[in-house]
């Protein structure tokens, strides 16, 4: 096949211009990468995670109760809408694991005798199924087991309903129940303190004195039935066994920390990438518009040998084509290879069996084809402003660049300007198009680079506030069921402990006219000191006893403000009902519910002085002595220690979207340093011609150097303020946007990460020049002379 | 008797070879000539026959794949490069047939751009009026005519008083009587400031202005012969 002339033409040129090829299309490739690895990985997840729900039969609905006998729970799966139905024994235990000093809890699960549950199906990973015959072997979940080296083979000692069991571990498993198991009352899955572990329903039932009948209900709607006349049905016939009200996954503890993962994990696919995508796009845009631009001459001599507009058109289309594709296949092909590799990740992460990244067709599509339209966009506006030109401006001798006189002021101070700065300060006067794009770009980059960093900074923030500011004990005990606040004189009575504040939490449902949410109501005394609420100016709320303070999350769910009146159902114990007025709606960072003084919630649930749990300070030198006494103590079922809860969450924001977030930070690092490097390239090319010249005429590649790099620096110090203040309004843009059931994001300005921003934009900005610098010395200064323009 | 000065140039069988193999150009095949002080030299000869590769040479825009170029005692074929970018800065003018100005300066800051670096330069105005360009100091090039540029680039070429002074087709874009205002130019410098200088033409008229005329053949000089009489640029008729 024999290339036409023009064809080699393109090709030549794309030789010739590589490097800047690289720089543009990279920074495309970038854009591209990002956008399909999030959105895909998006995709994957939940495509993943309903795969696993479906194929495993997670439940729809979940009911605990207090004890029901066997044959009610015939009746239950015969109600209109329940598909499938499981009745099971469920309870906490407290471990004690060898070698482990702080005690460890568990949630334990009846297993079947004779089958496979019916719903929340359990999935065996690793050694067998236990021997209905034997009592004493059980299951324990994938994550507890990694967490604190478990196997088969291996024992456990529990407590048990206040008896002391030994445990044979036969194998290890996974259910959609527990993807992440969360403890009661904690908020992040702390595998390494909570474990769930199945055992047989026989012996499930023996330990915890229910005998012939079942205390937790979980099951599966038919398809299309209407989940609220279900639970009505199911709560009514409860009522009398002592049922706590059935709800659905959007309380399930695991189901609900996924979903809230998976928000975020949407938020950033669906608000991040789209900006990296128009932040590369603008670049390629430019770039190619630029560089088309230094062809005008050739475009004038094409046109003068009778190539009509159109071919000159395609010929640059086809130019502008070659950088797009590159930078589409370049960004698709990472995006996918990225995403892959994250899937591994998040499968460990997750659990989700069959985690496959698996973008679909149409984000390559958006892709490629957004990048191929703006490439020929680029291209297309420096065409048509070259075919415009008479072809007889190629053929007589160029005019020079018209440059004028800056405005007076600027004149007068230029005076004293030598000539090299002259020629900076005019050229960026002459073209302040040209220089604002430069600016842009620069800027883009810079604002990029601190977006990115926002979400973990705000994330650590969180932490730092939650675990520190807000919450001040060490550690805090839970109680095995609502206890008489008697307990609180034997709580301090525990060795190193010095400071004792009681809680109260009652499960209820908030209804506010059609609208209707179950959540926690938190009983803390007035001017609680270990656990405080915290509104966004970080002052503590003071818990009131005349009416509930409540969440803005739960606020907007219920769609009431302060002055409203909520309806609040307890679902357990004496089920007092009341009309509640909402005193004042905060809006803490983490997970908030709802809120009211001690005493008062007391008196509004008809069950006064009666406590869920104690938050604690004590004596660290004998943390080891309380360990030893609470593992002896049945009331406590669970001990949450504010170190490891800390450390925890911080691993887990370090893996999940955590993770995430720092392949934002990656790629803006990448992106911020292929605009430098454009930048400078581009800056280069428009002026070596000049800078050959100022060779020729003896200057040495010193002073000529500092004609391009003053240029460079200069339009860089115009940009970094610029790039500081976009990039802190979309870091506050994008944090309204990052509002999850759990998290409220602030907006904090950490002046050292705007410094490491700018420092690193300075940084590869910088390099750039230098590396430009270089094509300096390598300047063709002969060949630069005969030619024109 | 006194001693005769030494020459400004001399040019030991200078070579210079594009490209390697089968596709070598010898574009100079072995040149051997010496310049004087004060000379007006002309170099004719038809297009490829290596006229620009010898005065880029000259100029220390290049260097020969063989043989020496002395000015006076440096050989600009070894000397580091440093040590040639300076002689570049304070002895050579330039004069392209494509002006080659900045077009974000002035006239007289396309002037002041060399004054600046050079060691005993006149001022800009003083050059500018030499050339004839006395009114126009303040426009920029693309305010002027292509022979009003180039003579610009030549008052930029000689301000620093350079000791040589090399014009590459100063005239080459250039009609009649606007070449022949640049060539007074070039030989007014060449009479008051005694700047040696070369240049490159194809006008064989032109070449009745110098004092040699140097003609080029095939990358070799094929002969150099003595003009009897210097004539003004005024004189010139083609
Ligand atoms: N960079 C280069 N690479 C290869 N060959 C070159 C290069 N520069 C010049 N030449 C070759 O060297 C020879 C001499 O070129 P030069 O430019 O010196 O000719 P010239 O006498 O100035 O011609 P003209 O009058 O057309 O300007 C030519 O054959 C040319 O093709
Ligand atoms: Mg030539």
């Amino acid at each position: 096949m024999r290339l036409s002339p023009l064809d080699r033409k393109l090709l030549r040129d794309l030789k010739r211009l590589r490097t800047q090829a690289v720089a543009v299309a990279g920074v495309l490739a970038c854009g591209v990468a990002l956008f399909v690895m999030a959105t895909g990985m998006y995709d994957s997840l939940e495509r993943a995670r309903d795969a696993y729900y479906d194929s495993a039969r997670m439940a729809d609905l979940a009911v605990s109760v207090v004890r029901a006998p066997d044959p009610v729970a015939e009746e239950l799966a015969l109600l209109p809408g329940v598909n499938a139905l499981e009745a099971r024994v469920s309870g906490i235990g407290l471990l004690d694991l060898a070698g482990k000093s702080d005690p460890v809890s568990a949630r334990l699960v009846s297993l079947p005798p004779d089958r496979r549950p019916r719903v929340n199906d359990v999935l065996l990973r690793e050694g067998r199924w236990p021997n209905p015959a034997r009592d004493n072997e059980v299951l324990i979940n994938e994550a507890f087991a990694e967490a604190n080296a478990l196997a088969p083979g291996m024992q456990l000692r529990a407590l048990i309903y206040g008896r002391y069991r030994v445990l044979e571990i036969t194998g290890i498993a996974s259910s959609p129940e527990f993807i992440s198991a969360v403890a009661p009352g904690a908020l992040l899955p702390e595998p390494e303190r909570f474990g769930v572990i199945w055992m047989g329903r026989e012996a499930l039932g023996r330990a915890f004195d229910v005998d012939g009948a079942f205390n937790d209900v979980v099951l599966r709607l038919a398809p299309g039935a209407n989940a609220r006349d279900t639970i009505a049905a199911i709560d009514a016939r409860l009522a009398r066994y002592g049922g706590r009200g059935a709800y659905g996954r959007d309380r399930m503890l695991s189901a609900q920390f996924l979903a809230d993962e998976l928000a975020s994990l949407r938020t950033m696919a669906a608000i991040l990438p789209p900006i990296f995508m128009l932040v590369a796009v603008f670049l390629l845009n430019v770039s190619l518009s630029r560089l088309v631009a230094t062809e005008r001459s050739n475009i004038g001599l094409l046109k003068s040998f009778g190539y009509s507009n159109a071919a000159v058109a395609f010929h640059y289309g086809k130019f502008a084509l070659a950088f797009g594709l590159l930078g589409a296949a370049v960004g698709v092909v990472t995006g996918r290879l990225i995403g892959n590799y994250m899937a591994i990740l998040y499968a460990k992460v997750y659990r989700i069996p069959a985690l496959q990244f698996d973008a679909e067709l149409h984000i390559y599509v958006w892709a490629v084809v957004v990048a191929l339209v703006a490439a020929v966009l680029g291209a297309a506006q420096a065409v048509r402003r070259a075919t415009q030109l008479p072809p007889a401006a190629a053929l007589a001798p160029p005019a020079p660049t018209s440059f004028g006189r800056l405005g007076a002021t600027v004149e007068r101070a230029a005076r004293n300007l030598d000539g090299k700065t002259r020629m900076v300060v005019r050229r960026i006067a002459r073209f302040p198009r040209r220089a604002a794009t430069t600016v842009t770009g620069i800027a883009l980059g810079l604002a990029l680079l601190i977006t990115s960093q926002h979400f973990p900074l705000s994330m650590n923030h969180i932490v730092d506030v939650t675990f520190g500011v807000a919450q001040r004990m060490d550690a805090t005990l839970t109680f095995a069921e609502t206890a008489d606040d008697q307990i609180l004189t034997e709580v301090a009575r525990l060795p190193g402990v010095f400071s004792v504040e009681p809680m109260r939490a009652a499960e209820v449902i908030f209804t506010a006219g059609s609208r209707q949410r179950r959540d926690t109501l938190m009983g803390l005394p007035e001017n609680a000191y270990l656990f405080r609420v915290l509104d966004q100016k970080m002052m503590p709320v003071a818990m009131r006893g005349d009416g509930v303070t409540l969440s803005y999350n739960l606020a907007q769910k219920l769609g009431v403000t302060v002055g409203d009146t909520v309806h609040m159902q307890a679902t357990e114990g004496q089920r007092a009902s009341a009309d509640l007025l909402v005193i004042a709606v905060v809006k803490p960072y983490l997970a908030g519910a709802a809120y009211m003084e001690l005493n008062a919630l007391g008196r509004t649930l008809r069950e006064p002085g009666r406590v869920n749990a104690a938050y604690v300070l004590f004596d660290s030198a004998r943390r080891e002595a309380l360990d030893r006494r609470i593992k002896e103590l049945p009331m406590i079922s669970g001990v949450s220690f504010l170190d490891s809860a800390s450390a925890s969450m911080r691993k887990l924001l370090s893996q999940g979207s955590g993770f995430f977030s720092y392949m934002f930070i990656v790629f803006s690092c990448l992106m911020a340093g292929g605009v430098a490097f454009s930048a400078a390239r581009v800056t280069f090319a428009e002026q070596e011609r000049d800078l050959a010249t100022l060779r020729v005429l003896g200057f040495g590649r010193r002073e000529v150097s500092y004609v391009l790099l003053a240029e460079i620096g200069a339009l860089l110090i115009i940009a970094l303020p610029l790039g500081a203040v976009l990039g802190a309004a979309l870091s506050r843009w994008l944090m309204t946007q990052f509002q999850t059931d759990l998290f409220t994001f602030p907006f904090i300005t950490d002046s050292a990460a705007y410094g490491k921003s700018a420092l690193f934009v300075v940084l590869a900005v910088v390099g750039a020049a230098l590396a430009v610098r270089r094509g300096v010395d390598r300047l063709d200064m002969v060949g630069v002379l005969k030619s024109r323009d | 008797m006194t001693a005769a000065p030494p020459p400004v140039f001399r040019l030991e069988n200078l070579r210079k070879t594009y490209g390697e193999g089968e596709a070598a150009v010898h574009a100079l095949r072995g040149v051997n000539l010496t310049v004087e002080e004060g000379e007006l030299l002309v170099l004719l000869g038809p297009s490829g026959s290596g006229k620009s590769t010898l005065l880029n040479i000259l100029g220390g825009l290049d260097r020969p794949t063989a043989g020496h170029t002395y000015f006076r005692d440096l050989d600009l074929a070894t000397a580091p490069d440093a040590e040639v970018t300076r002689y570049r800065r304070l002895n050579v003018g330039f004069v392209f047939q494509f002006y080659n100005l900045i077009a974000s300066l002035t006239a007289a800051e396309n002037v002041e751009l060399v004054t600046e670096i050079a060691e005993n330069p006149m001022p800009a105005r003083e050059a500018l009026a030499l050339v004839g360009l006395a009114a126009r100091t303040h426009h920029f090039p693309a305010q002027l005519s292509g022979g009003e540029q180039q003579r610009v680039a030549i008052a930029r070429a000689i301000a620093k008083r350079p000791t040589v002074l090399l014009c590459d087709e100063p005239t080459g874009a250039l009609d009649v009587a606007t070449g022949v205002h640049v060539l007074k130019a070039i030989v007014t410098a060449n009479e008051r400031l005694r700047t040696t200088t070369l240049v490159i033409t194809h006008n064989a008229d032109i070449a009745r202005i110098g004092d040699r005329v140097v003609r080029f053949a095939d990358g070799t000089i094929r002969s150099v012969e003595k003009n009897p009489q210097r004539i003004s640029p005024d004189e010139l008729r083609w």
